[in-house]
């Protein structure tokens, strides 16, 4: 016998390929280790909402030593700023992030062979970090606005620029055959949903979302991306239909195309694992896109485990959830009726 | 309508002007007082991104006249705090990454404001549901929640401010929460989207856009609209010097019409007049005429034999098939137990990113054509228009703004190359800023698709085989349906070790909206089939899902589907890892009831039930109506 309000769990695996399929994929970057112990950084890049710019700020000051907040990065202009290609494929960390690195890191290098000699230490004992440069087992220390304003006063600009490549092929035209990446990601989601089968609705009440992201840069960044993944997928199990009747959009704006609002968010559990990128410099790899696979199908998953019937059509609207039911409620009369 | 003085106080100062009456308060703000912090997301009040207080209420602004504000107390985001400073509302989010595109963020600052003032001590449900009118895209609402409860948190004095500093970064600065650098702008309205910006002398451009889906273009008049006074100027594909074309990966779609429409709301010629107002008047002097021609709306018939022909490059209407084999399915069901067939679909989705499209475009003192807008792909974008302006390389610059959500949809060159036109044929700078309505049946969507699923197992749940056909309407244009198609084909069968396989992906023309690049670029409406198969097989088998996906997941070593030696595969973790974290009660798949132990736990939130949920202050009244 079904109570009214039903629930249960599902749960979903997925893949996904980090940066452009199947092709060579490449960008580019500038660095300089500027005055007063500031790093300025110049690559295609501009935010899409996804917090690149901190994540590269991040990784300037981990490589050249600032802090983070001094980092500055140039706007993304085909006229003034090297070639980094699209926002999109989840390529933004892996891609530019390495080429910054790349960069950062042949900037730091012509700094520490100036500082190397100022100080007469081995340029390998240098150590960078939150602004303040040392010399390992000396007492040499000073501040990064001093290394930069020495280096240069030793005739030496410190910049640097770099690239990075992630070596896809293009697949067989007949049996698909290639290696569209070289780095993969896998993510599983779990859904909790209670159904009202009075009603049909569903809502999604918790989601356990573990994905391997590589290393990860910054831990809640990740978090963000997960979790707007999670309800873009969530809205696709239950809600959003953009709809045309010979060609002609009957869901012209946002009273008719239903998009989930903070009422429909479920509590949601991320776990990061770290299975570092063995090919690339930083090990991270990326989350934009893998963070939305599993969840609809987890969520259509629950609904059967909830009420005992599949809807195989998105989006599990209130109506396909309740026809469902109805088919599934005279399939077993009609079992019953047969005995 | 003749002008009238409005006379109000806009954070804390005294504003007077002469207004049209007709104008909504959004505009009023955006326009004359350029306080461009409050945004349009809808125009309709559905999203919430144009909310500022009027004399202490939240309201939307884009649903008022100016008029009626006259004599009120307005307060927008840019007068929360001092200039420089940012209210405890704001540290919160900038503290626990609640903006991410930041295009939301101000109608969200005013709502999570509006809850600070009204309900101090309100719930985690009572916050939700006052933030239930502001609709976000890129966050999945869960750090502003957060944010709004520690704001509430400190405000009571239940947590110390200590809590909005950022936390330090140990021994590195990688894997530490450094907080979002460009929070402060974002919640504070500062930051300057493509719709935001100006330019002296700047012109407004309107489009004329396809009333049909499938129509020849037998004439366009433009003389009526292009003897307005204040018309700069009109364009058609008639003004494309060089060769007309984009598209992310075959170049079928003209910058506009081009003897033909081939889906409703496609742009057929555009306007740039001296104001917005003015160009969308012009714009509806065009006289565009058409001879309908037969439709084709479901991928279905577009494969079918004698089916009217979109695109006379391809006569079959189809935009890409992509087939991928491995190993050989019949001897895999041959050793099949168990054989399940079953067929999935997903529908067309919008990406309702909050803020429409919008650019600006100007031709600088070197001649150089200068596009400045929200595109995901200006590298591309700059030598599509190179070819279509007939110009070098070098004489073509595009700066991309910031961008107010994307997720695909922003990939395409959709408006750019009519601000170029524009600005080449008036040498003045151009804006166009879409309506919400125009973002919807102008810009790409997810590929709405069809699945064929066959799969054999072993009894122990092993999957020997698989038979995957997938159909998908790429609707009018092929933008990326082509890489769409290789990627659904490349995921499909999930991340599992499969000897066996045969794949067959597809995207085909329609007059529908056009289908693009999406979040995933297909590998969810792959493997939202696949993932259901796998429960399904689960079901029969008698297996619990962790169970089965296990049996099958790649492992170091493994050949993906494309014949990929993987040096690792972090599937066995990750199912470890969600399992673990959800308390997952092991079972086989199948209507397990509610009496087990992993129901209802922690992790979950409380359902939401209807009527009111705002707590009701002791001795007083309830405040929501």
């Amino acid at each position: 016998m079904m109570q009214r309000k039903m629930r249960g769990r599902g749960v979903a695996a997925s893949w996904y390929g980090i940066a452009r399929t199947a092709t060579v994929d490449r960008a580019g970057a500038w660095a300089e280790l500027d005055d007063g112990g500031t790093a300025k950084v110049v690559t295609g890049v501009t935010e899409i909402g996804e917090g690149i710019l901190t994540v590269l700020a991040q990784i300037a000051a981990e490589e050249t030593g600032v802090r983070p907040e001094d980092v500055t990065i140039g706007d993304n202009d085909t006229a003034r700023s090297p070639e980094a290609a699209h926002a999109g494929a989840t390529r933004q960390t892996y891609m530019i992030g390495n080429s910054v690195a790349l960069a950062c890191r042949e900037a730091r290098e012509k700094l520490f062979t100036e500082i190397a000699a100022h100080w007469d230490v081995e340029a390998a004992t240098l150590v960078a970090f939150d602004g303040v440069l040392r010399a390992e087992g000396t007492n040499l220390a000073m501040s990064m606005a001093e290394a930069v304003d020495i280096c240069k006063k030793r005739g030496v600009v410190p910049v640097g620029s770099g690239h990075f490549t992630s070596h896809g092929t293009g697949l067989d035209p007949v049996d698909g055959s290639g290696r569209p990446w070289q780095a993969y990601v896998f993510g599983t989601q779990v859904a909790e949903v209670e159904v009202d089968t009075v009603t049909g609705e569903v809502q999604v009440l918790g989601i356990w979302a573990a994905h391997d992201i590589g290393r990860v840069i910054n831990p809640r960044g990740v978090e963000g991306q997960i979790e707007g993944g999670v309800v873009q997928g969530l809205g696709q199990a239950l809600m959003e239909d953009y709809q045309t009747v010979n060609g002609h959009t009957t869901t012209h704006g946002f009273a008719k195309y239903i998009l989930p609002t903070s009422l429909d968010v479920p509590e949601i559990t991320s776990v990061l694992v770290e299975d570092p990128d063995p090919l690339s410099p930083l090990g991270a790899k990326g989350i934009g896109e893998p963070a939305l696979v599993p969840t609809a199908p987890a969520i259509m998953n629950a609904i059967h485990d909830a009420i005992g019937v599949r809807i195989k059509s998105l989006p599990a609207s209130p109506e396909k959830v309740l026809a469902a039911l109805a088919e599934e409620e005279a399939r077993q009369d009609g079992a019953v009726a047969a005995e | 309508m003749p002008e009238i003085d409005l006379s109000l106080q806009v954070n804390g100062r005294k504003v007077t002007r002469r207004a049209d009456p007709g104008q909504r308060l959004l505009d009023f703000l955006r326009d004359e007082l350029n306080l461009t912090g409050t945004k349009e997301g809808c125009g309709a009040g559905e999203c919430g991104t144009c909310s500022v207080f009027v004399d202490g209420k939240l309201v939307k602004s884009c649903l008022m006249p100016a008029a009626k504000a006259d004599g009120a107390v307005i307060e927008t985001v840019e007068g929360l705090a001092k200039p420089g400073t940012l209210e405890v509302i704001q540290r919160a989010f900038h503290k626990t990454g609640a903006s991410q595109c930041g295009y939301c963020i101000p109608g969200m600052v005013m709502a999570a404001t509006s809850v600070l003032r009204e309900a101090p001590e309100a719930s985690l449900d009572e916050i939700k549901e006052r933030m239930g009118g502001n609709i976000c895209r890129c966050t999945g609402y869960s750090k502003i929640i957060e944010a709004v409860e520690l704001a509430r948190d400190v405000v009571s004095g239940k947590a110390t401010p200590a809590a909005l500093e950022e936390d330090g970064p140990g021994e590195s600065y990688i894997g530490t929460n450094v907080r979002r650098l460009d929070a402060p702008s974002k919640v504070t309205g500062r930051l300057k989207y493509a719709g935001d910006m100006v330019m002296p002398d700047m012109l407004h451009m309107a489009v004329l856009r396809s009333p049909h889906a499938h129509a020849e273009i037998l004439s366009i008049d433009t003389s009526e609209a292009e003897a307005m006074e204040g018309v700069a100027c009109v364009i058609t594909s008639e003004d494309v010097p060089g060769t007309d074309g984009f598209g992310v990966f075959v170049h079928d779609q003209p910058i506009m019409a081009r003897g033909k429409v081939r889906h409703v709301g496609e742009a057929v010629a555009a306007v740039a007049a001296e104001t917005e107002t003015l160009a969308r008047l012009a714009a509806r002097k065009i006289k565009v005429e058409y001879r309908e021609l037969p439709g084709l709306f479901s991928p279905e018939d577009a494969l079918k034999d004698g089916a009217p022909v979109i695109h006379d490059y391809a006569p079959d209407n189809l935009v890409k098939h992509i087939p991928i084999r491995k190993g050989d399915v019949d001897k895999g069901f041959a050793e099949a137990d168990l054989i399940i067939e079953d067929e999935f679909s997903t529908q067309q989705v919008e990406h309702a990113y909050l803020e429409p499209e919008a650019g600006l475009a100007y031709v600088d003192a070197d001649d150089v054509v200068t596009v400045i807008s929200p595109s995901q792909n200006i590298t591309h974008h700059r030598h599509m228009l190179s070819e279509i302006i007939a110009k070098p390389i070098n004489k073509v610059r595009f700066i991309m703004s910031p961008v107010g959500g994307g997720f695909g949809g922003k990939e395409d060159m959709i408006y750019q190359g009519m601000l170029a036109l524009a600005a080449m044929k008036t040498f003045r700078p151009v804006r166009l800023v879409f309506t919400r309505e125009e973002s919807i049946i102008a810009s790409a969507k997810r590929h709405p698709s069809k699945v064929r699923y066959r799969m054999g197992l072993k009894s122990d749940g092993r999957i020997t085989a698989i038979k995957f056909e997938m159909l998908s309407d790429g609707g009018a244009y092929g933008m990326s349906s082509e890489g769409v198609m290789r990627k659904a084909a490349i995921l499909s069968c999930g991340p599992y070790e499969v000897d066996n396989i045969q794949v067959d992906t597809r995207a085909v023309y329609t007059n529908n909206t056009p289908s693009g690049a999406f979040r995933t670029f297909g590998g969810m409406q792959a493997q939202f089939a696949t993932e259901s198969m796998v429960d399904i097989a689960a079901e029969r088998l008698g297996l619990d899902p962790f169970e089965i996906r296990r049996r099958n997941m790649m492992r170091a070593g493994s050949l993906t589907h494309t014949q990929q030696r993987l040096d690792s595969a972090s599937i066995d973790r990750v199912l470890e890892a969600a399992e673990r974290a959800s308390n997952w009660e092991a079972g086989a798949v199948g209507m397990r009831g509610p009496e087990r132990g992993d129901l209802n736990g922690p992790g979950t939130r409380a359902p939401c039930t209807l009527g009111a949920r705002f707590e009701r202050p002791a001795g007083g009244k309830e405040k929501v109506a």
